[in-house]
């Protein structure tokens, strides 16, 4: 096993690690960063457990070799709101009864996170297509589709008003 | 009869999307499963398998493993000391030390510094096996010459049943129409997103501490200390959040804990394992497969006179709870509808296979799969309209079942014309198929533990006003405490926020069988809800008592006829100086009329019945057989609903799961090997797969459970099978009688038929 | 393990040729993760040269590290080569796509790989370039030794692009595939074709089908008795038979038998057919 020194950005912040560039960035994250919202369904990319996102793309953290990840910018839940304020996805989440066991939660919320940087106001059946490599086995899907919708409203009035007050300004 | 005060009203329908807080812990990713639980000094555990189905081990030697830097400990089955142990049967050891039947049988375990080393440290045991004869075939593994999995059972028949109900011979032989059918059902496993996991811990007082979440944490802990020979309060279970359970957890993975608890008590310091995906479909426990043949007897008009089966279960290597599913499995679905006469012949049969447990339903719901089917079948042959004739013949209130089953509140008929209106019984588009299935469960069973029917629960005031209940029944997302704290909230009249729910140490929470049966809504939300109406004439009279004059409690707040106001804080504080540091507290609990249960087991077996009706509307691709599956509509008689979000997120997570097992999974064996243990192959549905799901709720006014409540969180999946089977035979043409209903296996019909195109 | 980012195409042959043969070429990586790790990776999914989609002329060269949402997005695919973006659309998951290469796709050698099926019925060429700087370019059906086994040693060269000629006005493709779950789920089987259409007839096909061998399988018998035919309901019905006649599978416990795999090549065959043909008719009509 060689140890390599892997330098990324994490939630906006430069972290630097030594690590065998051949562990997952899961893992990484996990066990060495102590970043425990992405979680371990499979380790093979197959449930979506442990999405982050990778330079603006959600990905599987648990078949991204650590090595990959140098010089990245990784996004993971505790980076989508500034700890004061909840983010209108994890608030619509809440409010839809889109969690149950929850242990999807966090990466679904990052997929639907990706989805909404490219697709702000996404059709339903997008919506579907952009969960469907998280797996899901406690809500049927149904809650959280609604909650990201939901969320995508209300994050596109955010921006309207955002705009009018601009303009008035 | 229950109060319904204006409060009950309308607390039940303002506060009826009401969550506890713990959801924030888990849209932030602050939540902490099992699998993240880490503790310092702890060692990682890995267990190594055998790789024969059937074979006896002749030599271990763990020498090279042992002397591996980085490892601890290794354990093999001729260190333990413990007798075999099981649920129903003991016919299990937490590593065998000398005869391994399925592949994946524990055989060795290492504890080290780190998994990477543990599980490096596997490779360097070396086991020498005497391979054995195996058997995969309930069937061959019946006949004298097949090989004897456990001593004690000849012909490998772990478990058997013979019921005779009624008069079914003549029964039969008075018949107009008698419709038979063979049913094959496959393991399937309950695939919760989490693996199993835990932390053990052994305690300097040489007990053993140990942190998983489990359904039934107290029965858990029972176990332990028996097969342990630990003095049981020195085990205490605590468990982190539950990643999904569905009947799966109700006792985890008891050899994974066992093995975790011996390897920390070997070495004192605490051991972490938990089980890979691969390991949860090859060595969890699924539920059991099944083979029903069945018959029917009916008259003319459509009136069922009787019904025949004869069911063998594939029991795997090991029993844990196989021998209660496939009594459920057995005989549930015998008291959705009136049929005076039952015979049932059940075998539950080892093969060298994983062994099996429970999921979810029971059972109830892959048997639901041949009894509807079998239902549509006679009312084809009849030309009668499925519902016509599942109405003609369904339970009603105030009846008592074929199996002694006293039913009280009973919604099927209702459930049974919503579910077929809102999906177009008589609208139908054309080319599409339409299923109707119907369903009953025991809600709040007694019959688990006929010393412990009941449930308990302790609510106490704190010094701050606020209230926090103790409980053993377990929350992993169903939404469980949130109903709780709705109904104490009712008691109590405050709002549901100001109570928290602890659950999750054995040391302080009341004694309870945990979640199964549908026992928490029912048995559980009444022992809280006697819990805090003890509370609540605690604090009125303390209240009196302190200010010298009667008073009344209405929306949190007390006061007396002269005006006078007390918070909660004031009385609290008041309780405390008087006893020295006492809180307030109220306990309650809960215990159901005895079963009636005799030595045939015909009785009356829980609190009270859930009842469900599903149809379902699907499409088939004539040239390929692929099924689309438009819609199910889940209609529910489950009492008054207290919660309408979680009960909602139930059904279609239910429904989900239902339609799961009734197209895409199932276990593929290859010479008695899981042929599928991912969850690519293992398919549970995606976002794309579930189709669209509506929720009806029946609302009757159940006597027993807490405001009128019955238990839902089983029975959501169990119409499912049926509706979708009938749906696809009403579209074919024919019946598909092997789950999952595949895309190949209506072809095959379609092709039969001479449809196809 | 070394794990080298490669910032150029020469750095990684460099370091390919310094390694002699122990380092690996990797792109997504979702597949060479799982099967482990080599002791030296050098990562090429961020050369620019690799990742381009570019139009010159007649041609479309899609490079060997665009990925398949890359692909399955790109206007220039979903327009000039259907078939692609559709086959890219299929794979696996969002994840996965966000992942995945074309390359890695190609090189992994998977029997019913989705984007080299497509890339068989587009007529891609695969254009490769070795440790010591030669370049060579090879049809897709030379590159396959056996079921999952590329004739392309990772360790010495690397697959720059693939090079096709893009659906001209008269021409179209189409992908289609049949799984039992909607994502996250290899193809029972997987159909593409691409089609020239003439006054009105076939004049150029290619039907591609897999699993059939360990390479995307061309069926050449139904090709020939479409040209000079009409694309009509009695073509796309002669074309099911056809299809399923010519292909020999073989069945398997986790997807399906084999006779019920004829059967679906046949059908899909028929569906791609019609759907390339039809392709070529919106083009017509606006
Ligand atoms: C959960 C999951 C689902 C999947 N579903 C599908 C599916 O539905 N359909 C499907 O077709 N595939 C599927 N795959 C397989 C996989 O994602 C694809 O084959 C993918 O295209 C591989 O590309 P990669 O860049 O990740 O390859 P890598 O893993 O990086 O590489 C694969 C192989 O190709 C070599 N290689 C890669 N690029 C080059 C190059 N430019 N030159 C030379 N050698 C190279 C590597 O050395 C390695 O040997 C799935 C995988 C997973 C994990
Ligand atoms: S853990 Fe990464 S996809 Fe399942
Ligand atoms: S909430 Fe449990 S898996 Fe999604």
């Amino acid at each position: 096993m060689d140890i390599g020194k892997i330098t990324f950005l994490l939630n906006d912040e430069p972290v630097t690690i030594y690590a065998d560039p051949a562990e997952s960035l899961l893992h990484l994250l996990r066990d060495q960063l102590g970043c425990m919202s992405p979680k371990e369904g499979c380790g093979r990319g197959e449930c979506g457990a442990c999405t982050v996102i990778l330079d603006g793309k959600a990905v599987n953290s648990c078949l991204v070799p650590a090595g990959k990840a140098a010089g990245k910018n990784i996004r993971t839940i505790e980076g989508i709101s500034d700890g004061k304020s909840v983010h209108p996805l994890q608030r619509a989440f809440v409010e839809k009864g889109a969690v149950q066991c929850g242990f999807c939660t966090s990466g679904m919320i990052m997929s639907a996170y990706a989805l909404l940087a490219e697709n702000p106001a996404p059709r339903q059946e997008e919506v579907k297509r952009a969960i469907s490599g998280n797996l899901c086995r406690c809500s049927g899907y149904k809650q959280i589709e609604e909650a990201i919708m939901t969320a995508a409203e209300e994050m596109n009035e955010n921006r309207v008003r955002f705009v009018e007050k601009e303009q008035k300004e | 009869m229950q109060p319904e005060t204006p409060a009950v009203r309308e607390l039940i329908s303002t506060e009826k999307n009401y969550q506890s807080a713990e959801v924030w812990t888990k849209v932030t990713g602050k939540a902490i499963y099992g699998i993240d639980l880490r503790l310092p000094g702890m060692l990682y555990g890995k267990i190594l398998r055998s790789s024969h189905p059937h074979a006896r081990i002749k030599k271990i030697k763990t020498s090279a493993a042992l002397k591996m830097p980085g490892v601890r400990t290794v354990l093999t089955g001729s260190d333990l000391s413990c007798s075999p142990y099981g649920i129903v049967i003991n016919d299990e050891m937490p590593l065998e030390p000398e005869h391994v039947r399925y592949v994946g049988d524990e055989v060795a375990a290492v504890a080290a510094v780190d998994d990477k080393k543990a599980e490096e440290a596997l490779k360097l045991i070396h086991v020498e096996y005497e391979t054995l004869p195996a058997v995969f075939d309930t069937g061959e593994a019946q006949l004298p010459e097949a090989p004897q999995l456990h001593e004690n059972f000849p012909g490998n028949v772990a478990w058997r049943r013979e019921v005779v109900r009624g008069d079914p011979e003549s029964a039969f032989r008075n018949a107009d129409l008698v419709v038979e059918g063979k049913f094959h059902i496959p393991q399937f496993h309950p695939a919760y997103l989490e693996p199993v996991a835990c932390v053990a811990v052994s305690e300097p007082d040489g007990g053993i501490t140990l942190h998983t979440a489990v359904q039934s944490p107290d029965i858990v802990r029972d176990l332990l200390a028996q097969v342990l020979k630990l003095p049981l309060s020195r085990v205490r279970i605590v468990g982190p959040v539950m990643g999904g359970g569905f009947g799966g957890k109700v006792y985890g993975n008891l050899n994974l804990y066992l093995i975790s608890a011996l390897l920390s008590m070997q070495t004192g310091l605490p051991v972490k394992m938990q089980l890979t995906r691969e390991e949860e479909f090859t060595a969890g426990r699924p539920m059991v497969a099944a083979e029903i043949k069945m018959r029917m007897a009916l008259g003319n008009d459509g009136t069922f006179l009787g019904r025949e089966m004869d069911l063998i279960t594939d029991n795997g290597a090991y029993s844990a709870q196989a021998p209660w599913v496939s009594n459920t499995l057995a005989e549930r679905n015998d008291s959705v509808y009136r049929i005076p006469a039952i015979k049932t012949k059940a075998r539950l049969v080892y093969t060298n296979k994983v062994p099996t447990g429970q999921y979810r339903a029971y059972g109830n719901q892959v048997a639901n799969f041949a009894c509807e089917s079998l239902i549509d079948m006679a009312a084809k042959k009849l030309k009668i309209d499925p519902l016509e004739m599942r109405l003609r013949n369904c339970v009603r209130p105030g009846e008592t079942t074929v199996h002694g089953l006293q039913i009280k509140s009973c919604g099927l008929a209702e459930c049974l014309a919503a579910a077929t209106e809102e999906i177009g019984w008589t609208k139908r588009k054309k080319g599409h198929g339409y299923g109707l299935s119907a369903a009953i469960h025991a809600s709040g069973s007694v019959v688990f533990d006929p010393n412990l029917r009941g449930a308990s629960a302790r609510i106490s005031l704190e010094l701050d006003g606020n209230i926090s209940l103790f409980t053993g029944e377990q929350d992993y997302g169903q939404g469980t405490h949130a109903a709780f704290s709705q109904i104490a909230a009712i008691a109590l009249d405050l709002e549901p926020s100001r109570i928290s729910v602890y659950s999750k140490d054995s040391l302080v929470t009341p004694y309870s069988m945990g979640a199964l049966g549908m026992r928490q809504a029912t048995i559980g939300g009444k022992a809280v809800q006697l819990a805090a109406e003890k509370l609540r004439e605690k604090i009125i009279r303390t209240s009196s008592e302190m200010i010298g004059e009667p008073v009344i409690m209405e929306n949190g707040r007390i006061r007396s006829a002269s005006g006078r106001q007390v918070d909660f804080t004031e009385i609290a504080h008041y309780y405390h100086g008087q006893t020295s540091g006492l809180t307030l507290t109220g306990e309650g609990s809960y215990v159901p009329p005895e079963s009636s249960y005799d030595d045939t087991k015909y009785g009356n077996i829980a609190v009270t019945y859930s009842f469900a009706a599903h149809a379902a509307e699907v499409e088939i691709d004539p040239e390929t057989g692929a099924l689309t599956v438009h819609r199910i509509v889940a209609a529910h008689d489950s009492g008054r609903i207290i919660n309408h979000l979680s009960a909602s997120g139930q059904i279609y997570g239910g429904v989900a799961q239902g339609f799961g097992m009734s197209c895409l999974e199932g276990y593929l064996f290859n010479e008695g090997r899981v042929a599928n243990p991912t969850l690519a192959d293992y398919k549970i549905p995606t976002a794309l797969d579930v189709p669209d799901i509506t929720p009806l709720f029946i609302e009757t006014d159940d006597p027993e459970g807490p405001y009128g409540a019955k238990g839902l969180g089983e029975i959501v999946q169990v119409p499912v099978p049926g509706a979708l089977a009938n749906a696809v035979a009403d579209a074919a043409g024919g019946w598909v009688t092997e789950m999952p209903i595949t895309a190949e296996k209506i072809f095959r019909i379609l092709s039969n038929r001479g449809a196809a195109k | 393990m070394s794990y080298f980012t490669a910032a150029s195409l020469d750095e990684a042959l460099n370091v390919l040729r310094e390694a002699k043969g122990k380092a690996l070429i990797i792109a997504g990586a979702t597949d060479l993760f799982l099967k482990g790790m080599p002791s030296q990776a050098v990562d090429i999914a961020s050369l620019p040269e690799l990742g381009m989609i570019v139009e010159e002329q007649d041609y479309l060269s899609v490079g060997a590290a665009v990925t398949h949402a890359a692909a399955a997005s790109s206007p220039l695919i979903m327009v000039k080569a259907a078939a692609l973006a559709e086959a890219c659309a299929a794979v696996g998951s969002p994840q996965v796509r966000n992942l995945g290469t074309i390359g890695g796709n190609l090189v992994n050698a998977a029997p019913a790989a989705d984007a080299a099926v497509a890339l068989a019925a587009l007529g891609a060429k695969a254009v490769l370039c070795d440790i010591d700087g030669r370049r060579r370019v090879e049809e897709l059906g030379n590159l396959y030794a056996g079921y999952n086994q590329s004739r392309i040693d990772s360790s010495r060269e690397i697959v720059l692009n693939l090079i096709f000629k893009t659906c001209q006005f008269n021409e179209g493709s189409a992908f289609a595939r049949f799984a039992s779950r909607r994502a996250l789920s290899l193809p029972m089987v997987n159909v593409a074709a691409r089609v020239g259409l003439e006054n009105g007839v076939f004049a150029e096909v290619r039907l591609v089908a897999a699993p059939v061998k360990p390479a995307p399988t061309r069926l050449f018998k139904t090709e020939e008795a479409l040209l000079g035919k009409e694309p009509n309901e009695e073509t796309r019905q002669m074309v099911e038979e056809l299809a399923s006649a010519e292909v020999k599978v073989r069945g398997s416990l986790l997807r399906c038998s084999a006779d019920y795999r004829r059967h679906l090549i046949g059908v899909l065959a028929g569906r791609v057919l019609m759907a390339a043909v039809r392709r070529v008719q919106d083009k017509e009509e606006s």
